[in-house]
């Protein structure tokens, strides 16, 4: 049974259940706290010390991560004290560091920093110059590379490999001030969310292989979205930026917290499958091998119509917005077409694991089957208008809505990708979720629901 | 001086480590008497006898015996302390190489009135041979079926000191790193893989059999009303006899010394002394003068009485050399889990080592000082804080020496 009950942090009420963290409570109601080990995901170690608060009635600071909520509780957490220990602990923290924030991705997005700003900004007091020397470049595997020297050994990465994904790769060696992240020797970091210690490391020891120095993450834009990998529906957040005379380019995916979806994690292969997303985009409208023009290709498509008025299909990709899809239905309608979206050919039980990978791997086939679309393979017609759909189907002559180049069809139409575009998925276990567009390319192609306006008028 | 010889009573027998030895001058013969109580009778004794932990803190184990539970449907389970690894400290393993039996015996009894089954015994990987010897006997005890109740395991560590704080030592037998656990806010025993568990040193554990055959009184005969009994307090350093002598609790110090050790080494004068292990703080010849033996006289001016391994200096001690080489020790020796500890422990004996290269400063002093601050009370053991104990108690009594060496 929980209980509810008042506490006072710096002269304020606030209600909590009895017995939680006082940190969660700090967290969620904003209240500054510095902390590099605790985690929601992966609890309290209580290893940084630097969540230090004063709590009435206590002789001396207590960490926030390690104090449970009671009725009545006063706690402060600014005053000369516990700032004193704050940036003692800092300094600490630091004397061992390489300060290379110039060459570290890290840099921007990094406690280290943001903590020395709110709690350092001191002249050093470190007058000894040797400083523990470790190694600066170790390839653990899984796109993850370790920079020991900026560790601050918060053993989140390892509570990760332990606590997470069961697969224990990841410990610290050694004592004292020559402690280390490591793995055995001879191992790898190796298992499907390995990625996700980089998110958790609030430093700059561990970065991705993919990612670091490509982009500042200064120069970054992020933008909320859900990654289209397979059905589960996870929050992403898409980071992405146009640099000057170029194209806007996606550089990476980091999981966005939904403790009804993801949790707090993604997938690696979630995570990378921004790569496939920008490589081989279709911009151009082509018949036959050759470059036409939009008037040229509507005709073109009117033309078909026509000609095979009743015998025509249309396929629907089990991975487009609910809004297309529910268009692309009212649109079938209007020219007589049967509609189907085969879904067999998108599962994959060999991705599925009891994390979060679902063997469906079409983001919005949840969608389909709740309009009752026909998921079987659709048998040979005359015409047959595939939107993006990765199947092959026979017919007398098709045309092809792709977002991505496909050499074996002789109709395409170009069509934005997720990322391109907005719009409503539902994932499965029926939750709809909207994904914001991200990318403004230099050449844009049209959505499915421009196309559809497109063709009829 | 009064003779006590609870502990140490046969050790200087020939053979002592033997079991025929031992029963030959009465080993065992508690475990008859065992059939008279109950296991709360035997609690009720060592509370009564107001037993303190002998381990270096000094709680009641009476208390901490009360914390198991008796009926529960987890195993319960006793882990010796055997890890000694405080710098000045050398008893157990008297303990553990001279009357092997007298601690077989002591864990027969503890576990009789915790209800456990099995009994680890925790001893640091260094002391191989005298594993050896405490093995043997552990064999012989199970030959003549004395450990048909309840089975002992001797667990070897790798070397680390820091398991010898209780939490990191079952975290150290679970095949964890030896990491100190958080502190738990209500009052219950240890866990061990999620069993319930006791955590006593070999010395209290082997105090039992006395208390238990002779009763409370008996052992409150000995020390002082808040302290009682005895202890294998220990001698090192610049001392004639060094050695681990029994006395009571209540001692003078100096009386201990001259008697049993013999005096300064030399016939020098006495500079400093560090009570109980080097996690106690430094004396000066002044405060030890009219200093008694117990926990409360310590207390009373800033130390503890830790393990009662007193670490004596003489007058031509370079203090500034001796910190350095006790914050050798910590900076090898802390766990690296928390951060003042982990870079702390390395900056003071960097600190240290520069102003014994004549590299100093004065603002170095005040600093060490600072971090000695930092250091105090804000980790999750009490490693830490011992570090910044030192510190603050050599600067506090021999600034000169340390503002000399600049």
């Amino acid at each position: 049974m929980s209980e509810t009950v008042e506490v006072i942090v710096d002269k304020r009420t606030f209600n909590a259940e009895k017995g939680t963290l006082l940190i969660d409570l700090l967290i969620k109601e904003k209240i500054k706290v510095p902390y590099f080990c605790y985690h929601e995901a992966l609890g309290a170690d209580g290893n940084c010390r630097m969540c230090m608060v004063e709590i009435e009635g206590q002789k001396r600071p207590q960490i926030a991560c390690d104090t449970f909520i009671k009725e009545g509780m006063e706690v402060r957490s600014t005053g000369e004290n516990i700032e004193k220990v704050r940036t003692d602990i800092l300094e600490l923290e630091l004397i061992n560091h390489p300060v290379d924030c110039p060459t570290c991705d890290q840099a921007g997005e990094c406690s280290l920093q943001d903590f020395y700003m709110d709690y350092g900004l001191h002249n050093s007091k470190i007058s000894i110059p040797e400083k523990v020397k470790n190694l600066k470049k170790v390839d653990l595997g899984s796109n993850v590379m370790l920079d020991q020297e900026r560790c601050v050994l918060c053993a989140r990465c390892t509570r990760f490999t332990d606590k997470i994904t069961d697969t224990h790769e990841l410990g610290i060696i050694g004592r004292g001030d020559h402690a280390r992240v490591s793995t055995m020797p001879g191992r790898k970091l190796d298992n499907p969310y390995a990625m996700n210690v980089v998110d958790l490391c609030p430093v700059g020891a561990l970065t991705s292989k993919d990612f670091r120095f490509h982009q500042r993450v200064w120069f970054l834009s992020t933008v909320d979205s859900i990654c289209h990998g397979c059905a589960k529906g996870c929050n992403i957040y898409i980071d992405h930026n146009k640099m000057k005379y170029q194209d806007d380019i996606i550089y990476r995916f980091r999981p966005r917290r939904n403790d009804d979806v993801n949790g707090f994690f993604i997938c690696d292969e979630g995570r990378l499958s921004y790569k496939a997303l920008q490589e081989d985009r279709q911009e151009e409208i082509v018949l036959n091998s050759k470059v036409i023009m939009e008037d040229e290709a509507i005709q073109a498509f009117h033309t078909l119509l026509e000609k095979y008025e009743t015998n025509i299909t249309v396929v629907i990709d089990a991975n487009l917005y609910t809004e297309e899809i529910e268009a692309i239905l009212d649109f079938s309608k209007e020219i007589g077409a049967s509609v189907c979206s085969p879904l067999e050919i998108y599962r994959d039980e060999d991705f599925k694991d009891d994390m979060l990978k679902s063997a469906q791997r079409a983001a919005n086939y949840k969608t389909i089957e709740n309009l009752h679309i026909d998921t079987d393979i659709p048998a040979k017609s005359g015409l047959l208008i595939n939107f993006n759909h990765p199947g092959e189907f026979e017919a007398e002559v098709k045309i092809d809505f792709r977002t991505h180049q496909d050499t074996k069809a002789a109709f395409i139409l170009p069509i934005a990708s997720y990322v391109e575009s907005s719009g409503h998925i539902t994932n499965e276990d029926g939750i709809t979720q909207l994904c914001q567009k991200a990318l403004s390319k230099n050449n844009p192609v049209p959505t499915v629901l421009e196309w559809l306006e497109k063709v009829r008028s | 001086m009064r003779e006590c010889k609870i502990v140490s009573r046969k050790f200087e027998l020939e053979n002592s480590f033997t079991l025929e030895v031992s029963k030959a001058n009465g080993g065992y013969k508690t475990l008859e008497k065992l059939k008279e109580y109950s296991p709360t009778d035997i609690i009720q004794i060592i509370k009564d006898a107001n037993l303190r932990g002998k381990g270096g803190g000094g709680a009641p184990a009476g208390a901490k015996w009360e914390l198991m539970p008796q009926k529960s449907d987890k195993p319960s389970f006793l882990a010796v302390n055997c890890d000694e690894s405080e710098p000045g400290t050398f008893k157990d393993r008297q303990i553990i190489s001279k009357d092997p039996h007298l601690l077989i015996e002591g864990i027969l009894i503890t576990c009789y009135a915790i209800k456990a089954k099995h009994a680890y015994i925790y001893i640091r990987g260094e002391y191989y041979q005298y594993q050896q010897v405490l093995q043997s006997a552990i064999d012989e005890a199970y030959e003549a079926g004395l450990l048909d109740a309840c089975d002992i395991t001797i667990h070897r560590g790798a070397g680390a000191y820091i398991c010898g704080e209780k939490s990191a030592l079952l975290e150290s037998m679970e095949g964890k790193r030896g990491h100190p656990r958080l502190k738990p806010k209500q009052k219950e025993p240890e866990w061990y893989f999620g069993n319930p568990t006791l955590v006593n040193n070999v010395e209290t554990i082997a105090t039992v059999p006395f208390i238990v055959e002779n009763g409370a009184d008996a052992y409150k005969a000995y020390g002082t009303e808040q302290s009682p009994g005895t202890l294998l307090f220990a001698m090192s350093g610049h001392i004639e006899r060094p050695g681990v002598y029994e006395a009571e609790f209540g001692t003078s110090m100096m009386e201990y010394i001259n008697h049993y050790g013999g005096g300064i080494k030399n016939g020098k004068k006495l500079k400093a002394l560090i009570p109980g292990g080097v996690s106690c703080g430094v004396l000066n010849a002044r405060e030890v003068e009219n200093l008694t033996l117990d926990y409360e006289a310590l207390r009373g001016i800033g130390s503890s009485l830790g393990t009662g391994g007193m670490i004596v200096m003489d007058e031509d001690t370079c203090m500034v050399t001796a910190l350095k080489n006790i914050l050798e020790f910590y900076h090898e020796e802390s766990c690296g889990q928390c951060t003042p500890c982990r870079e702390g422990t390395g900056w003071v004996d960097k600190l240290v080592g520069k102003i014994l290269d004549k590299r100093g400063s004065k603002e170095d002093i005040d600093k060490l000082l600072g971090i000695a601050d930092t250091m105090n009370g804000k980790t999750i053991c009490v490693f830490a804080p011992s570090v910044s104990t030192v510190i603050v108690s050599c600067i506090e009594r021999f600034r000169d020496e340390f503002e000399g060496a600049l």
